[in-house]
């Protein structure tokens, strides 16, 4: 579903983000990526969603090189990837319903559409009867599962999260992981980015650890360690 | 694929979220397109009013006769001949029967007095050397000649008005195009605050895929919807002026100089599809910058 090959990112002032990172992830994994802060992660995750494009190597997302794709066609293959974000994100001005639908909205997505799959993702991230709140009346944690529904609501073949924990507490970022973990069984391939030592180590899912932008570890079931 | 509700409803909402700059800008494109608006409609009107000494013509040779008669040929041959004169027109009885009915159109009982018959032809001339002196020695060799009813001379009065139109439409026209540079910036601001208060909005529409044009339409026709208002407000006023300044200035009693001081319908009309045009380009070119300078990813 993913590959990156040779891949390298350089920003201004010659501060290397990632550094000649090979990586294969296939569909319906569970990925985390680790390593402490700089070490490339959030580059990693932007230059899947092509918001940064490499010096060097190659991406592939569903066997195309999204390196070579023409500016017009980078809103098609967003719409294969969720993107969840660790301040939710979510417009304050809408409801939870509104929220949700907006993604679809943007996307050229009618009516019939909205109606049928707004109500359906939100009865699966269990806010079916709070469509009608606004963010500023949901705990953190149901705000970070309005920005997961917002994400998933398409149906993207890959779901993206940064930090998608970094602001809840324990118990709630728990009900977080589950969640995220039952999209990933219905197939959908998850990377996240993560600090969270005890939801890495309590899943026991694929780590990719980077530090100083280059891939130290690669390990299926792993640990944060 | 565009959702022209989605379209709509976001472009009013943005307008709304900033109504007070909104309005700011509407009012400054409403200002300078009807600065605009009455330059033009003021030089069409002096155009109308001083139609026969358009071009430097200094004086005009009314005649008794017709075209061909001996002393119309007389005349000619002297205007011809004469190294004082640069050009020259005759206007025949036909001819000048239409000027003078558009020139009185709204004065319909002299047009009921005179007829065709009562409207003489003319030449009109245009001297080599405009000093008032020269042109009055050279019109005054026409005098008495015979098939000559009369000369007269554009004078000061005409040269006034056409002095005094020319420099305020210079001044009208450099302020309104000030303003409407202004106009222009003025929208690209009112953009840019409207793309900035939606930062979030743009941001998650980007990463959930929305097409650049989808993000950049309602911005775009945020700027045409200004632009358009501005041009309402031009157009309003373009109208009042027409029909309570300028249509005043032809009915005045006594000043027959101004019998032509008007501006029909298709006049307006064109000055006012010209004011669209404006506004439209004005709106187009500041939303252009707005999204190009805000929205570039």
């Amino acid at each position: 579903m993913i590959k990156m090959e040779k891949v390298t990112k350089v920003f201004k002032g010659d501060v290397v983000a990632l550094r000649d990172v090979n990586i294969d992830i296939g569909k319906g994994e569970f990925v985390f990526l680790v390593g402490p802060s700089g070490s490339g992660k959030s580059t990693f995750i932007r230059l899947l969603n092509r918001e940064d494009i490499p010096e060097n190597g190659r991406i592939f997302v569903a066997g195309r090189n999204i390196g070579g794709l023409s500016d017009w066609r980078v809103p098609f293959l967003r719409r294969n990837i969720g993107y969840v974000f660790q301040d939710y994100k979510l417009l304050q001005k809408k409801t939870v319903a509104e929220n949700v639908a907006f993604a679809l909205e943007v996307i050229g997505k009618g009516p019939q559409v909205i109606n049928r799959q707004v109500p359906a993702i939100l009865e699966l991230v269990g806010l079916a009867r709070k469509m009608n709140r606004f963010p500023h009346e949901l705990s953190g944690g149901e705000q970070q599962r309005v920005s997961i529904a917002r994400a998933f609501v398409n149906r993207p073949l890959i779901l993206l999260a940064d930090e998608p924990t970094g602001n809840l507490d324990p118990n709630t970022s728990v009900g977080i992981m589950r969640l995220l973990e039952r999209i990933n069984e219905i197939g959908t391939t998850v990377v996240m980015a993560t600090h969270d030592r005890s939801i890495v180590d309590s899943m026991r899912q694929r780590v990719v650890e980077l530090d100083r932008g280059m891939v130290v570890r690669d390990q299926a079931r792993g640990v944060y360690q | 694929m565009f959702s022209l509700r989605y379209v709509l409803r976001e472009t009013g909402q943005n307008l709304w979220r900033n109504i007070l700059l909104a309005v700011a800008t509407v009012v400054t494109v409403g200002v300078s397109l009807s600065m605009f608006g009455g330059f033009m409609l003021f030089q069409v009107a002096v155009d109308g009013a001083t139609a026969r000494w358009q071009d430097g013509v200094e004086f005009i040779i009314w005649m008794n006769s017709d075209d061909g008669s001996a002393e119309d040929v007389s005349v000619r041959n002297q205007l011809s001949e004469s190294p004082g004169v640069q050009r020259w027109e005759y206007v025949d009885r036909q001819q000048s029967y239409e000027e003078f009915r558009e020139f009185f159109e709204d004065t319909p009982e002299v047009l009921e007095i005179i007829s065709a018959e009562g409207v003489p032809p003319y030449f009109r001339v245009v001297p080599v050397d405009p000093d008032p002196d020269v042109v009055e020695e050279l019109g005054s060799q026409f005098k008495g000649k015979p098939g000559v009813r009369t000369v007269t001379f554009a004078g000061d009065v005409i040269r006034d008005v056409q002095n005094l139109s020319n420099r305020t439409g210079r001044a009208l026209f450099i302020g309104s195009i000030v303003l409407l540079g202004a106009s222009t910036l003025l929208i690209l601001n009112t953009l840019a605050v409207a793309i900035s208060n939606r930062r979030t909005e743009i941001e998650i529409m980007r990463l959930v895929g929305a097409t650049k044009w989808f993000i950049r339409v309602p911005f775009m026709l945020e700027g045409l919807v200004q632009g358009m208002l501005g041009a309402a407000v031009a157009i309003t006023t373009n109208a009042l002026l027409r029909n309570y300044v300028i249509d005043q200035f032809s009915t005045a009693d006594g000043l027959q100089l101004l019998a032509g001081f008007k501006v029909d319908d298709s006049e307006l009309l064109q000055v006012n599809l010209l004011v669209l045009a404006i506004a439209a380009g004005v709106a187009v070119l500041g939303s252009i910058l707005a999204v190009s300078m805000h929205l570039n990813e």
